[in-house]
């Protein structure tokens, strides 16, 4: 299926708006990920990360801990 | 609920959970689900083909759905988002593949969603609705069927015809 023929069908399509938010999430998700093991590589402690995410400390390690 | 399960239907079990690692999903739903039973033969798969699902289509368009984690980009461009661009974007600072290794579960227990273990009841409700003893693929199916999951709407995206699988699969096995 082409982007235009999608985008032209289903503009206004709750399923096409909610599959965007989940893609969103998914996708912020992965970022998270990523980010978070790059800025522990640099030496940033897990109340710097959890600052610059707008979370507590123990939700970002609970999340990201077992990965470094 | 599990020592009522046929050992085929344990298997499709024990299979959506090796699914789910091969394609890095975060969770088991019932398109893990729907796979393990369109895939490997027993009575879902029977029912499937017989209710004229091609079941090889099936599993490729699962399988690609299950890869894509769920990001769909035609679906971010309707939002003003160039999937592309972030991918690049991210494989600039964290290097190749980056978005997609970042998907890769740090390895250990891949939990069932509610979706699918509400299947799963549901399959156990309808075997004792239907008076079988046994769990097996069928009712398996037909837990899918029933709850508004994301196996369901993967079968009506295929083009199969829900009411006719029901039926079929709820018809007495011919055995």
């Amino acid at each position: 299926m082409s982007t235009d023929a999608l985008s032209d069908a289903a503009g206004d399509d709750p399923a096409v708006g909610l599959r965007a938010v989940r893609s969103l999430r998914e996708l912020a998700d992965r970022l998270e990920t990523l980010q978070v093991a790059r800025a522990r590589q640099l030496g940033w402690s897990w109340q710097q990360v959890a600052e610059a995410l707008g979370v507590t400390k123990q939700a970002v390690h609970k999340k990201h801990g077992r990965s470094s | 609920m599990f020592e009522r399960f046929t050992k085929e239907a344990r298997a499709a079990v024990t299979a959506a959970q090796e699914i789910a690692r091969d394609a890095s999903t975060r969770t088991i739903d019932t398109r893990h689900l729907l796979i393990a039973l369109a895939r490997d033969g027993g009575p879902a798969r029977d029912v499937l083909v017989e209710a004229g699902t091609d079941v090889a289509a099936l599993v490729a368009a699962a399988t690609a759905d299950l890869r894509s984690g769920g990001i769909d980009a035609d679906a971010l461009a309707g939002i003003g988002i160039d999937l592309e661009a972030v991918r690049r974007e991210a494989e600039r600072t964290f290097g190749p593949d980056a978005l997609d290794r970042a998907a890769r579960r740090r390895g250990g227990h891949i939990p069932f969603t509610s979706d699918a273990r509400k299947s799963l009841e549901l399959a156990l409700r309808e075997a004792i609705r239907l008076k079988h003893r046994t769990i097996d693929g069928r009712h398996l199916l037909l837990g899918i069927l029933r709850a508004d999951s994301p196996g369901r709407e993967l079968l009506v995206r295929q083009g199969a015809d829900v009411e006719a699988l029901r039926a079929v699969a709820e018809r007495p096995a011919a055995a």
